[in-house]
This record gives C-alpha cells, structure tokens and sequence, in this order.
C-alpha cells in the first residue's frame, strides 16, 4: 500500500460518500485517483468534451457549473470540497449538460470513466450515492440528526444524561424576607408550581411549592405578609451539574421529594430539576393523549393537553421520527384537539340538540393545517361552510355563528394557536359563509386573478373539513376542480406568481441569505414546492390538499413518466421540512420563539451540501412549471 | 603515492552484493542529465528529502519522499516513501524538524537498499523539487557513498520557476511554506518527506500548467527557463 494513499484518507473520510465506504473500497479507489489542478477559469468538464470521462472530487477550490441556459441566475451551480461532479453523465454515457470553470485555483481529485464504474458495482454505498444522490444523501443526514438528538433525548437515554443537560431555563428565586404573598405572586405569573428562596449571592436556603401553601399557610391560618422563610423547606437537597438524571430520580423516589436543586460546586444555584422534567415522556403517550383529548371536559383542560402535544411531538423529533410523520402527527393532534374545542364551544354556546353543529356546519381547516403540514408553530387559518335552514337567510345565520366562531377562535389562541394576522378565521365574515357564497367567492378569484386573489387562493384552496359535514366542504371540492379545469388562465396565473419566488441559490456565493445571514426556510424554502404542487395538483385534477400527496397524485396522472424525477422533489420537500423542524426545536430547546429563519452557514457540511440540492430540485420543479404554462 | 591513494578510494568504495550491482547497472543507463520528458504526456517525479540538517558538507539522507507527475495529474498511487537507516540517530534537535525518532531512523531500510529503490523508482524521469540543489546533493553524496554511483540528473527547481511563472506573488513568496500559504495548500505533516513532495508536486502542477500556457512543451525548456532566471537574478545583484 502506498503511503500516499494512506496520506489522503482522511480527506475522504470527512465527506460523503466517502465517509461511508468500505476501508477497501476506498482505498481501490485511492489507487486509482490521479490529483489535477485547474487554473482560475479553466474549464474542467463541458458538453462539448463529448461523453463525460473522469469523475472529479474537489480537493479544494471553487467549482462552478453552468447549464447553457437562457436564464444566467437559474443555471448556476457553486460546488466546494469534497463534492462531486458529474455523475449523472457518467451513469449514462453522455456529455455533461454543464460547462465546469474552476471559479478560484482548484485541484481535483479524478477517477477515470472506467474505473467509477467499476467502484459502483464494489461499492454499494457509492452506488446508493450515484444513483439516489438526494434520497441517499438525505438518509445519511436523518441518520446524523437523529444521532445528534438521541443524545439529548429524555427516552433513550432518559437517565444517564446530565443535569446540566436537563435544565430548561434560569431558575425563579426570591429573597428569604420576601413575603409569602409576593412569592405567591411570582409562581402565579411565571406559572411555576414551586418557589426557591436564595440568599444575595444565589446560594439556594429552602424550596416553597404550592403543596407546602395547603398545609403550611392556609390549613395553619397563616397571613400571606409574614416572610417565606417561615414556611419553606430548608436544606433542599442539591446536586452538582455533572450529575446524572439518575442520581436525581434516585433521590426523589428516596426522599419523596418532587424536585432537586442543582448547584455548582461554589454553593450557587444552577436550576432545578423537578419529577416532570425526568419523566415527563414516559407520562404522556401517544394514546394516553388522544383520548384525553376526546374527553377533556374544558378548554382549561385542552390548554394543559396542548402543552403535552407539543412536548410529545418535540420527543418524537428527538428520537428522530421523520418529518412527514412528525407533521401528520402535530396536525392529527391537533385536529382532535381543535375537534373538541369546537365541540365544547357549540355546546355552551346551546346548539346541544344533538348533531346540529355536526350537520349545519363545516369547520375548514386551511393552509398548512389544510395541507396536514403543520409544524411546531402555526397560526390558525380557518373558516365555516353553513347550510341555510329553512326560514334563514345566509346574514342571519351568519349572525348567529359568528360569536361561536369567535370564541373557537380564542380558544385555539390559548391551546397555543395564535390569532391569524390576516384575520383568517371563521370569525371573520368574510370567511363564515353558506356554500353558495363560498362559490362565489372562489368564482371572483378565479375569474379575476389579482394578486389578492392569487394569494387567498393559495391559502383557502388547501381547505379541509376538520369538523362538522365534511360533504360540504367535499362538494366545494369537486365544484373548485371543475371550475379551475375550465378557467386555463387561472392556473397559468397562479404559476406565474409562484415562480415569482426563485429558490435562494446565490450567484455568488453558496446562498443568498439576508442581512442575518439567513434564509427564510419556509418562504424561501418549502413554499415554492407547496405551491408547485398545488398547481400542478389542481391542473391534475387532484383532490388532495397535502403537498407529497399531491405530487404522487401528478405523478400517478402521468403514467411514471416523471416518477423519479417527481421523487426527487418529494424528498427534496422532507429534507426541508426536517430541517424546518429541527430549528424550531432548536429554538424551542433554546427558550427562544420559534421562527423560521435558519443560517446555512451554521449547518453542517452535509446538511449544507443536501439543502443545495433541495434548492435544486425546487428550482427544476419550477422549470417543470415554467415549462407546462410556457412562462 | 598513487597505489595508496587507490587503496584508500579502494577501501571507502562501498561493498554490494553482486544482485544490488547488477540491480545498479540496470537502472543506470536511464540516469541522465538531459531528459527528453513531455510536460503534456511524460512522467516527471517530485522529491523531497529529510536530512540530519541543512548543512550540505556534515549532514546526511535519513528519508526520501516522492511523486509522480503523469501528463499534468498526480497519480497517487506512483509514490515512494522510504526511511534511509542509521548508524546513529540525529541530534534531538533535528528529530524534532521531521519527527523521524531514533528508533524509526535505526530501523529504515540499509541506504544501498533504499538508494537503489528510489533509483528504480524514478525509473528515468527528470526531477522536480523545491530548493532542487539541496536535494540533489544530499541524494548524490548518498549514491555516491552506499552505491558508488555518480548520480547525475535532470533537475528543475521550483524554488526558481515558480517566481518566473507567478511574477505577482514572487516579492512575497520565497520559503516554501510561503508558496504553499500563497496557494493555500494543505499540508498537516510538514517535514514528513513524503507529504512534503505530495505539497510540492501540487505547486509543480500549478508551475507546470503555467508553464504550458506560455509554450513551454518540454522539461528541457523548463530547465532553460530556470537558468535565464537565475543568470537574471545573479544580474540584478
């Protein structure tokens, strides 16, 4: 063996495929690579070379890829170390269909046409590689997170991780002077269950929960002015940061004691660990949670649920459940749990005789709750269809559900659903309509086709019925698809707009972020596909609302014709919804409010790598569309 | 007078098995100091040596690293990497430049050994390497000493040709580690003989492209190039 080759390894072992290969397999390969350099502005590969003959690996450098394209900005391709080009061309004995300039000096690992092809049939990693590319890099970075996130997982590793690693946020303390009624106050606002009392210096003197407040202040008769260190706890018992969850667990179940200090070795309080936070996966399953949402008595208790649903889906990310099940899952709990707030409210608001809300009525679901694409943060878009009883008009009953509506609306808002700032909502006027009115509405849209109407559009025609007569909202459907089919215009104007919005591939550099240096991953990110697919999905006649339903829905009405291709989409979206995901747990993990702006800069090489290739894919898609309406 | 100037040239002459003569012989006929090499098509090999120290007269091989250079691209598997073994090891301060220990360096390879590998190696190929003169001599005095072979070549210094290609960065870039920070080429085992001449050939490649694009076509016109600069630069002094 050659020394040589031994000296590059670690080169290869950094980046994939190669990172995955077999030892030997790499080393075949290593054998056989030659090492090139390529001048500032060289060509490296370009259609014109004839069929592709070296399979090129960027040592270092810039390497740029131009498609001979009409549209500079849409044909550009920045590649960087360790990616590879081309394959596609190999694979199939053809020319590239990009010219390759080194952008800067470049050096290039090759291997010769022959001897690729060779390495994919050793190699079945390099061939999963070659042929799936997105789908086997996209495995790979699922594989990577849920190994990042395992390690921060309550269940897998649920006891062996430590303290430190548990704490959520900076603990609430007072002052042992402090009155028992400015303590009381305190738990109220922050909603905490237990209060530590700590000198000046943070060094933890006793723990106050609301269970002591029973026995110790209202059954004694004590007055709510005397200080809190009268009734506190004294001498809580502590551990240090590095200590395990275990350590913790075991004295709680010990001592009986539902929390546990954690303090640094200087005596200063760190936070505190209480029974919930070590258990609280275990507590709530999946089951265990839907029932309780059927049968919860008050939106009080929903609110309490919703925090479980979101804690129950956040474990589930941890443990690495992919994206499409993680959405479903968040928009099937949510649906139960939007079910049952509706439910209750139709019953307070009188409309007890049974079914009459189930019958008059269809609660719609819209936007991305329409699609079943909801993530850890949505707003809520809703609306009604109502049937016009006998005796009414459209304006009366609209009267008399208006205010039911409202407080559905508010109820959401509390179980964690803010208000839509567009006043999207079944309290809105606007949005309570009779199906008559609904067809009229959608009808003007279609017709006329401003832009106001394009973007209703793309948020109202992901309806759903979440509660109540689904036949109204299906009728609405089958009513929608007719009606787009014989309004061509509508369709090529809803395309134009979509591509109005170009995937963030940068000219310059890798991506075009703002200011922040970051991108809007939803906007900039899953938006185009979803809106592709509806498109593409209505001109197909698809019923369907969810964007990967809708695409295998186009791709079913095409006979397999862009099966693969339309795959590669499918995945592209997972990818970007994963990562959607994942900030948001981050930020979730973090105490920070959940956004959608994530920095590709403070991605890793491979998920930095595979959002490239998303954007890819969407910007393809958007050339499929551009092509169907011929903008 | 003469006879004992013979028995000493005699004496010092080193003593080869008669496989490692005849592996000599064979290999000596392509050692020559005019080189016919294509830069577009013909091999040419990178050398890097590790020495007891910088001193061309007191100083001794202890490794050789290699590469070569097919046509335009490193072929990394056409390597060569050998420790020369010593009768004692280098001072402690020298180990510490190449990271070569005294048990390693007393277990190398015996040099006629070594010597004749690299020989069957370069099998021809004109040289390149960095400071070329400082290689030259220190691989020279060692065939001469273990094999008793006048090894004389055809060489190119980088050191000379890359500031005749690269004019812009020629006031900035003299050691080395400046071209390969120029370039920025990585190199994480710096004085291990062998990733120094794959970092080297990496600037040879660059020298090599550069010198194609002005016309140049054979070793030889490199050679010819290196000496102009050289007459040059002795002129501007």
């Amino acid at each position: 063996m050659s020394a040589a080759l031994i000296q590059h390894l670690p080169f290869f072992t950094k980046h994939a495929p190669f990172d995955r290969m077999q030892r030997e397999h790499l080393l075949w390969m290593l054998q056989r690579l030659q090492l090139a350099y390529y001048a500032k502005g060289e060509v490296i590969a370009s259609p014109k070379q004839g069929a592709a003959n070296r399979f090129f690996v960027i040592k270092q450098g810039l390497v740029r890829g131009s498609r001979l394209a009409k549209v500079p900005q849409d044909a550009v391709l920045e590649l960087h170390e360790g990616e590879c080009f081309p394959v596609g061309a190999l694979l199939a004995h053809r020319a590239v269909t990009s010219e390759y300039r080194a952008d800067e000096d470049a050096f290039c690992f090759e291997l010769s046409a022959p001897h690729f092809l060779e390495l994919i049939e050793l190699s079945v990693v390099f061939k999963d590689f070659c042929t799936r590319r997105i789908a086997a890099l996209f495995e790979q970075s699922t594989q990577a997170m849920q190994a990042q996130l395992s390690q921060t997982s309550s269940e897998q590793q649920p006891l062996s991780s430590t303290l430190a690693s548990i704490i959520r946020s900076a603990p609430v303390t007072c002052l042992p002077d402090t009155t028992i009624r400015c303590a009381l106050q305190t738990m109220q606002d922050a909603h905490l269950g237990s209060m530590i009392v700590a000198d000046a210096a943070k060094r933890p003197l006793g723990i106050f929960t609301l269970r002591d407040l029973l026995q110790r202040v209202t059954l004694a008769g004590l007055s709510l002015e005397l200080p809190i260190s009268g009734v506190m706890s004294s001498q809580p018992v502590s551990l240090p940061p590095t200590a395990l969850a275990y350590e913790a667990a075991m004295v709680m179940a010990r001592e009986g004691f539902r929390h546990v200090l954690v303090t640094e070795a200087d005596g200063t309080l760190r936070g505190i660990v209480s029974e919930r936070d070590l258990f609280s996966l275990q507590r709530v399953g999946l089951r265990q949670l839907s029932t309780s949402l059927r049968q919860a008595g008050s939106v009080a208790e929903l609110i309490a649920l919703s925090r479980d649903i979101r804690e129950l889906t956040l474990n589930m990310m941890a443990q690495g459940v992919a994206a499409e099940q993680i959405t479903q899952l968040i928009s099937t709990l949510n649906d139960l749990l939007s079910s049952r707030i509706i439910e209750l409210e139709c019953m307070n608001a009188g409309l007890q005789q049974p079914g009459s809300c189930q019958t008059e009525i269809c609660w719609l679901a819209l936007g991305s709750e329409g699609r079943l694409e909801q993530t850890f943060y949505t707003d809520q878009d809703n609306g009604i269809i109502f049937s016009v009883a006998q005796g009414e008009t459209a304006d009366t009953m609209r009267q008399r559900l208006l205010p039911l509506a409202r407080r559905i609306n508010e109820a959401l808002d509390r179980c964690g659903f803010p208000l839509c700032k567009g006043n999207i909502m079944a309290s809105n006027p606007q949005w309570c309509l009779s199906r008559e009115e609904w067809q009229k509405t959608f009808s003007n849209w279609i017709d006329h086709g401003s832009p106001e109407d394009l973007l209703n559009a793309s948020i109202f025609f992901d309806f759903r019925s979440l509660y109540g007569n689904a036949t109204f909202a299906a009728a609405l459907r089958t009513w929608l698809n007719k009606k787009v089919s014989t309004t061509p215009r509508f369709l090529h104007q809803m395309a134009a707009n979509a591509l109005r919005n170009r995937p963030p591939l940068g000219l310059v550099r890798d991506f075009v972020v703002d200011q922040q240096h970051t991108l809007d991953i939803k906007l900039n990110g899953t938006t185009p596909f979803v809106d592709a697919a509806r498109i593409l999905g209505l001109a197909s006649g698809s019923s369907a609302t969810g964007t990967v339903q809708r695409l295998r829905d186009i791709a079913k009405a095409q006979h397999n014709n862009n099966v693969a291709e339309i795959e590669g989409w499918i995945e592209a979206f997972h990818f970007l919804q994963t990562l959607r995901l994942l900030h948001q747990y981050e930020c979730s993990r973090r105490g920070d409010d959940m956004n959608n702006q994530i920095n590709p800069g403070r991605l890793n090489d491979l998920n930095r790598r595979i959002l490239k290739e998303a954007f890819r894919q969407s910007r393809k898609m958007q050339s499929r569309l551009a092509m169907e309406y011929n903008l | 007078m003469i006879s004992k100037l013979l028995t000493r040239l005699k004496r010092a002459a080193p003593s080869l098995t008669g496989q490692q003569q005849s592996r000599l012989d064979h290999i000596k006929p392509k050692i020559s100091t005019s080189s016919s090499a294509r830069l577009a098509t013909d091999r040419i090999v990178v050398v890097d040596v590790e020495t007891s120290g910088l001193s061309l007269a007191d100083d001794h091989l202890i490794a050789i690293g290699a590469i070569g250079i097919h046509g335009g691209r490193i072929a990394l598997a056409d390597s060569f990497d050998l420790l020369l073994r010593q009768q004692v090891a280098s001072d402690k301060a020298n180990i510490l430049v190449h990271g070569i220990g005294g048990t390693a360096q007393r277990n190398g390879l015996p040099p006629e050994e070594a010597l004749l590998a690299f020989l069957e190696f370069l099998d021809g190929a004109p040289l390149l390497a960095f400071h070329s003169a400082f290689d030259e001599t220190m691989l020279r005095k060692a065939c001469k000493k273990f094999l008793g072979f006048d090894f004389r070549h055809a060489w190119a210094d980088l050191a000379c040709l890359l500031p005749e290609l690269f004019p812009q960065h020629a006031k900035k870039c003299h050691a080395l580690d400046d071209w390969l920070a120029r370039f920025a080429i990585h190199n994480d085992e710096r004085h291990n003989a062998l990733a120094d001449a794959i970092a080297t050939a990496q600037l040879g490649l660059m020298a090599l492209r550069g010198a194609q694009m002005k016309g140049l076509e054979s070793f030889t016109a490199l050679q010819d190039m290196e000496k102009a600069q050289r007459w040059l630069s002795a002129a501007r002094y």
